[in-house]
């Protein structure tokens, strides 16, 4: 692989990683790079999330580019294989400690939101992580260094810190305090946050001054906060000037004006402060906010944002207290305006009648002094005083008004002729009748008694009734009749006009009554004229009734008794004051002309004391700023007056027709105020307020209900409905405006709240929602928007909700989803981690914490909660899991084929996969095969799947192709690339975090391949090894010999045996056992056993030997406390002579089965004490019994004493030594083993005395005596009677004979085999030649039949086996 | 190399012939001592006391001559010379007393 093939997986960090200079670092080039180094980096850089890695002794740095990006700043590209202890030298401390325990003990860490100080901003920052080290392993296993996976999370635990500070803000139940409250309990919110605000100062402009009005985190008074500062000019320590033109200003702390600095929750001071002016609607700042930065951080949006929110929370809350100080005041002044006008009405009272007085005074002495003057004259003059007269009147009636409002009505009953007063009044209206086209007809005969009443009430009641008529006639006649009735004097006002409706008849006197939707002259007019009427009949004694037909006319009838008994007396008087009638007449009349067709002008344009003079009764200005009204009404006129007035007033108004028009409006466009009538068709406007309620746009809207109908009853149904005002038609134009201006302040100071909670949900970096009892969602915030791509136009969410995992595909999760849903409706609280869909279809995990609150408006129960997006955390931890899992199962495999059935069956649980299947790509037609399911072979995969297997062979390995039905991935077998296939079946989809969870494992899967088919080899080899340099390829007779490796998976060790030849016929004979296992105490054990046998050749003494062995071992390393036992048999004699290094004491067994241990001559181990002469012992073995010598991993077992191992060895030996030394050591072998195999590895050696003969020689009659005598001498050894080893002497010779004769008669000189051994209670001798012979006969007679006899006369057993390559004799006796 | 074989005649006190013989006897040497034995006749006394291995080419050569031999043998080779049925042919001495008295 080439430099650049290491970093292939990444173009962006892998370009900066090959132009290191990786031979100078102590990795040396990447192409030299183990396999284990390699796979870690690729995984690495193929990786989406941020992590970092360090490998060998100085931990090299390596990081991706998520890690560049997200943490490590300006340190890119310098820090590349640079060691980490460098590159993080400022948390070196911190991390330091965490990675020398991952290197030590293997195993991970976990850190939450640690917080770290980082240098990678070029300043010292305040940084959050979460993170894991996990250990990276080499190829043999080795903890080497360490992988980091990183997830930052600064943004979060500094963005809810800040989010606190502002929930504390806003967190005042009451709304309302003064100044210094508000400024008081803010000031204690900010002092608990001391990290992001180190400490702030609050000036408000005061005049000509800026005065420090409160602190934190530092001493008013100290130079940083004068107590005071010039608003004029550059004289303080803040730049007051620029602030008081509402500009935010960054001012450095540095300079040495500012003193010694308060450091708030840090070490250090800060370097910056914020300065925020604090911004008043439409007018100067109130003052401004100075607020210290946290030099740890830099001053981003959010930085500046959440100070600016901050100081608009501060602002906001000094407007409230102050426009609450300021309506107080407003109230005061309204009280005071109060008095003030009554006083006015009273004073210009006077001021009216006064120039009236000097008016009439000279009127009437004119017409006394020009009696005598012209009819012209008088008639002139006699208008002047008539409308002096009336004017009079007119101030008069205007304060009997307010004295009728208040109860005081002062009235004067005087004796009236009634028929006459009431038709001069009638008269009054004949004009403007009979120009509407109607006729007055006055029937008003004198009555026969005076009638008491107070004329100008009289006035009021004859020309409402009189106006009213001609206001709803258009053809026929206005009649006036007055009669006598008994006690009554009755008067009749009748018409010919639309009529009233019956249902509307008995309301039809209510004062501020009006009939909805009547043809009329006029849709004007205060609806109190029929009220008024009514009252002033009622202060007369009288009554009055109406009668009316629809179409066909009204019929008033009022009956006032005769007399004064029915009067208050002190209000009675006896004379009349004689003051003309028809005084209050004109303003009727002059409305009356105006209500006509005619153009002609009316008798005066005056206008009259309507709506416009209310208008100016509307105090200041107008609105502060245009409020959007909405008007809704059915009645065109009450529309376009409503619009009319509001619009002068300065609203912008919209109008509608009816409620479905106006609901429509007002979610397209939330107004300010709704003004809507109550009877609309449709939808009227009871059902239009609550629609609005139950919408979470414009529940909040204010809505001003108009009705026709009075009463209480009425204006409670309104309220009930959720309507913020009510208002009874007929109304003043001036309480309308009043009423509107009102709500609309209250709605703007309530939508001051409403937006502040709005800011603050909105700025939560946690999403948001509010469910109502059912579990739709009703309300959300813009960060549920940003994780779930949902947003409040689509508004309410029911349930299922269109984020729940789609149940067809993935039934798991929406079961998931499901349970924690019914927890969500049924708990008080919890929290819960939960799988979503974005809109956009991808998977998200969220962690969901909610509560149940109480909806102060309607007192249902909601549930309010928050959620995080933990998809990175949730995949992090299912990673981790998911590597711990492969890790642990690929350690326990023993061999290749087991590591990757392991790893299949890891991904097959891990995504409950139907089927894993791994496919290696040898050299063959058909892959080699491996499945979880372990009947299934090659063939049995469907075509396509075949194809499409054999098709990620091309692709790059480690990239996962995902489908529908699964995913596969390349990965590099140690025998050849390997497709691995996750069969899902289309149960669910594999995402891109799957994707990326299947290429770190299938990573670490072929690391862990790798290392178990090294393991694998390495013992193979060892093995080899080890029996290669185990022994002599040929041992001397008589002796047997066993190398057992311990049981998979544990290693070959360090135990061996060697006989060695010396040149004096001796035999050395060495068991030795080194520490340790593998490779290593292999190739320890082979420097001991060259150099002990070198050591023998030398010097032929144990003792000797071992002592110049210790000198060997101490140099070499990993020899040290090796155990040997060394002997020098004469093989002859059976002499032998030994030394024990420390090492487990032969076991000696006799012929007769008792046994002794060879304990003498011991000493240390080797090269514990080199130098120290070592002892030497002697032992004689008797003939016939056997030697046993071993390492302990033959008796030494757990929870055994090793006596009991070796007592268990000697009886082995004991129980075996009829049989042949080979045979025996089978036997020993197997007879030890424990169930499970050896778990150390075990060299043993047998030897039997003396060992068996052996000889070979020509098939020559010369060579008998020769071999006589060898085996006469063996015989001796063999510790036998005479007259015995004569007979086996004559019975060998026979044989020997008969091979030379028979065997070779026709190949003289081929090799004939003798060999003889002494078992502990037989002696057997077999000779075997490469002829065919056929057995002679027995007899006396042939010399031959002769020899065979003898044999079969002095051996107890003989066998003669003719065989295709030879014949064998064997004979036996048995010498016990 | 021949097995060893020393072949010494001689004559008794009475003048019978006599042939001490020592060494090894087997089929390398046994034609030496059937020449010894064919070379004579009449009754001849061979004295294997020497003799330390005899085996059946040997015995053939004794065989041979049995009806002219008596044999003096040490211990070792009485077993031989009985189960070959030699001792039963001619005069063994040196034989245990049931030897001789089957003479």
């Amino acid at each position: 692989m080439g430099d650049g093939g290491v970093f292939a997986a990444c173009q962006e960090v892998g370009g900066d990683l090959a132009e290191v200079d990786w031979a100078a670092t102590p990795l040396g080039p990447p192409r030299e790079w183990p396999q284990s180094l390699q796979t870690a980096v690729s995984i690495l850089l193929s990786s989406r999330f941020p992590m970092w890695m360090a490998w060998g002794e100085e931990l090299t740095f390596f990081c991706n580019a998520a890690y560049r990006r997200d943490t490590l700043g300006r340190k890119y590209p310098w820090a590349l294989g640079r060691p980490a202890s460098e590159v993080w030298s400022e948390i070196w401390g911190d991390i330091g400690p965490r990675i020398e325990a991952v290197l030590g003990t293997g195993r991970a860490t976990w850190d939450e939101a640690l917080l770290l100080f980082l240098e990678r901003s070029g300043y010292t920052e305040e940084t959050y992580h979460t993170f894991s080290y996990s250990p990276l392993r080499d190829d043999a296993g080795e903890v080497v260094g360490m992988l980091c996976v990183v997830n930052e999370d600064t943004e979060r635990v500094i963005g809810e810190r800040r989010m606190a500070t502002l929930r504390d803000l806003g967190s005042d139940p009451s709304v309302i305090r003064t100044e210094q409250e508000v400024l008081a309990f803010v000031h204690r919110q900010l002092s608990r946050n001391l990290k992001d605000l180190p400490f702030t100062l609050t000036y408000l402009f005061d005049g000509d001054e800026a005065r420090l009005a409160g602190t934190t985190g530092v001493t008013p008074g100290t130079p940083v906060a004068p107590r005071s500062l010039p608003v004029g000019g550059p004289g303080g320590v803040w730049p007051v000037w620029e602030l008081a033109e509402g500009e935010t200003r960054v001012i450095p702390l540095a300079e040495a004006s500012f003193g010694p600095l308060p450091v708030g929750d840090w070490p250090e001071s800060p370097l910056q402060a914020l300065v925020v002016p604090l911004l008043r609607q439409g007018g100067a700042p109130y003052g401004f906010l100075v607020a210290a930065l946290n030099r740890y951080r830099d001053l981003d949006d959010h930085y500046r944002g959440f100070v600016e929110l901050t100081a608009g929370h501060i602002a906001s809350g000094i407007g409230s207290a102050r426009s609450y100080q300021a309506q107080q005041r407003r109230a005061e002044e309204l009280a005071e305006l109060d008095r003030a006008k009554t006083t006015f009405f009273s004073n210009i009272s006077h001021e009216l009648r006064t120039p009236l007085t000097l008016i009439m005074g000279p009127v009437e002495e004119l017409r006394t002094r020009l009696s005598g003057a012209g009819e012209e004259v008088h008639a002139e003059l006699d208008v002047i005083h008539r409308n002096g007269l009336r004017l009079g009147k007119l101030v008069n009636t205007l304060l009997d008004f307010s004295r009728l409002e208040a109860g005081r009505m002062q009235a004067r009953y005087e004796p009236v002729e009634l028929a006459a007063v009431t038709a001069e009044l009638a008269s009054v209206f004949r004009s403007a009748v009979e120009r509407a086209g109607l006729t007055l007809d006055v029937d008003c005969p004198a009555l026969d008694e005076p009638v008491y009443v107070d004329r100008a009430m009289w006035e009021k009641v004859v020309l409402n009734l009189l106006s009213n008529a001609l206001k709803f006639t258009f053809e026929g006649a206005v009649r006036v009749r007055v009669r006598r009735s008994g006690p009554d004097a009755v008067v009749v006002v009748a018409d010919t006009g639309t009529g009233v409706p019956e249902t509307e008849m008995p309301r039809l006197f209510e004062r501020f009554h009006r009939i909805e939707n009547a043809r009329a002259r006029s849709h004007e007019g205060s609806g109190i004229g029929l009220a008024l009427v009514r009252e002033l009949v009622g202060l007369h004694g009288g009554t009055i009734d109406a009668e009316s037909t629809e179409g066909v006319g009204t019929t008033f009838t009022l009956r006032i008794p005769f007399g004064t008994a029915h009067l208050p007396a002190d209000s009675v008087v006896s004379e009349p004051d004689g003051g003309a009638a028809g005084a209050t007449a004109d303003p009727y009349v002059h409305e009356a002309f105006r209500w006509l067709p005619t153009s002609e002008p009316a008798p005066a344009d005056d206008g009259g004391p309507r709506e416009v003079g209310a208008a100016a009764v509307v105090p200041g200005a107008g609105p502060a700023y245009s409020a959007r009204v909405l008007v809704a009404d059915d009645n065109a006129d009450m529309r376009e007056y409503l619009a009319r007035l509001l619009a002068a007033a300065g609203y912008r108004v919209t109008e509608v027709t009816d409620g479905v028009e106006a609901l429509a409006a007002a979610r397209r466009r939330t107004p300010d105020l709704v003004v809507s009538d109550v009877m609309m068709p449709r939808l009227d406007g009871l059902e239009l307020v609550s629609r609005l309620r139950a919408d979470p746009r414009t529940a909040s809207v204010p809505v001003l209900l108009l009705s026709a109908r009075a009463g209480q009853e009425a204006s409670i149904e309104g309220l009930r409905a959720g309507a913020d005002d009510y208002l009874v038609k007929p109304f003043a134009a001036a309480e309308l405006l009043a009423r509107v201006r009102a709500n609309v302040e209250l709605a703007r100071l309530r939508d001051h709240h409403l937006r502040w909670r709005t800011a603050l949900i909105d700025s939560l970096q946690e999403a948001f929602f509010v469910c109502d009892e059912s579990g739709t969602v009703v309300e959300i915030n813009a960060a549920f928007t940003d994780i779930l791509g949902y947003g409040p136009e689509g508004l309410p969410y029911a349930p299922v909700h269109p984020w729940w995992p789609h149940a067809p595909a993935d039934p798991g999760a929406y079961e998931q989803v499901g349970d924690a849903f019914a927890r969500l409706l049924q708990s008080p609280r919890g929290s819960y981690t939960v799988p979503v869909t974005h809109r956009d279809g991808h998977r998200l995990w969220v962690a969901v914490n909610f509560n149940k609150a109480e909806d102060p408006n309607t007192g249902r129960g909601v549930t309010v909660g928050t959620f995080r997006d933990v998809t990175a955390e949730h995949y992090a931890v299912q990673r981790e899991t998911a590597l711990a899992a492969l890790s642990t199962s690929l350690s326990r495999a023993a061999d290749l084929p087991e590591a990757l059935s392991a790893g299949l069956h890891v991904l097959r649980s891990l995504w409950h996969a139907r089927v894993v299947v791994a496919a290696v790509f040898g050299g063959g037609d058909t892959p080699a095969l491996t499945a979880t399911d372990a009947t299934l072979r090659w063939e049995d995969l469907p075509a396509a799947r075949r194809e499409a297997l054999t098709a990620l062979r091309d692709r790059p390995s480690l990239t996962v192709v995902a489908e529908d039905s699964g995913a596969g991935v390349l990965l590099e077998h140690p025998e050849s690339p390997m497709v691995v296939w996750v069969d899902l079946e289309g149960h669910r989809p594999f995402g891109s975090e799957d994707q990326l969870l299947l290429s770190l494992l299938a990573g670490h899967l072929a690391q862990g391949l790798g290392r178990a088919h090294q393991i694998d080899q390495q013992r193979e080899t060892a093995i080899a090894l080890q029996r290669a340099i185990l022994g002599p390829a040929r041992l001397p007779e008589g002796f047997a010999v066993r190398y057992e490796p311990a049981t998979r998976p544990l290693e070959v060790g360090g135990d061996w045996y060697d006989t060695v030849t010396l040149p004096d016929g001796r035999i050395g004979i060495v068991v030795g056992d080194c520490v340790g296992r593998g490779l290593e105490a292999a190739s320890v054990m082979g420097q001991l056993r060259s150099a002990c046998r070198a050591l023998l050749l030398q010097d032929p003494s144990p003792a000797r030997t071992l002592t110049a062995l210790d000198q060997f071992a101490a140099g070499v390393a990993g020899a040290i406390c090796t155990t040997v036992f060394c002997g020098v048999l004469e093989p002859g004699s059976g002499e032998l002579t030994y030394s024990s290094a420390g090492h487990p004491p032969g076991i000696l067994v006799h012929p007769d089965g008792s046994s002794r241990l060879l304990e003498d001559g011991r000493a240390l181990p080797l090269a514990v004490r080199p130098g120290r002469a070592r002892p030497e012992a002697t032992c004689s073995l008797p003939a016939r019994a056997t030697l046993l010598l071993y390492t302990d991993g033959l008796v030494e077992r757990r929870r055994r004493p090793l006596s009991a191992g070796m007592e268990q060895a000697g009886e082995a030996v004991k129980e075996g030594r009829e049989m042949p030394v080979e045979d025996l050591a089978t036997a020993v072998m197997s007879r030890l083993a424990p169930a499970g195999g050896y778990d150390d590895d075990v060299a043993l050696l047998l030897y039997r005395h003396p060992a068996p003969l052996e000889m070979i020689f020509p098939a020559e009659s010369s060579q008998l005596a020769p071999v006589r005598r060898a085996l006469r001498g063996w015989l001796d050894q063999c510790d036998l009677p005479p007259t015995t080893v004569q007979n086996v002497l004559v019975a060998a010779g026979e044989a020997c004979a008969n091979a030379i004769e028979h065997g070779h008669r026709h190949t003289p000189g081929e090799d004939v085999r003798l060999r003889a051994e002494a078992l502990v209670d037989t002696l057997r001798v077999t000779v075997a030649d490469s002829g065919r012979w056929r057995v002679p006969q027995r007899g006396r007679n042939t010399h031959r039949g002769r020899g065979i006899s003898l044999m079969h006369a002095l051996m107890q057993e003989v066998t003669v086996a003719p065989g295709p390559s030879g014949t064998t004799v064997d004979m036996q006796m048995r010498i016990a | 190399m021949t097995t060893p074989l020393t072949l010494t005649p001689g004559r008794g006190p009475d003048g019978t012939g006599h042939l001490a013989v020592s060494g090894e006897i087997d089929m390398s040497n046994a034609g030496d001592l059937a020449e010894a034995l064919d070379s004579g006749s009449g009754p001849l006394v061979v004295d294997l006391t020497g003799v330390e291995y005899l085996d059946s080419a040997g015995l053939s050569v004794l065989f041979a001559h049995a009806e002219r031999l008596e044999l003096i043998v040490p211990p070792l080779l009485e077993p031989v010379l009985t189960v070959s049925g030699l001792a039963d042919l001619v005069t063994v001495h040196g034989l245990g007393g049931e030897a001789g008295s089957r003479q």
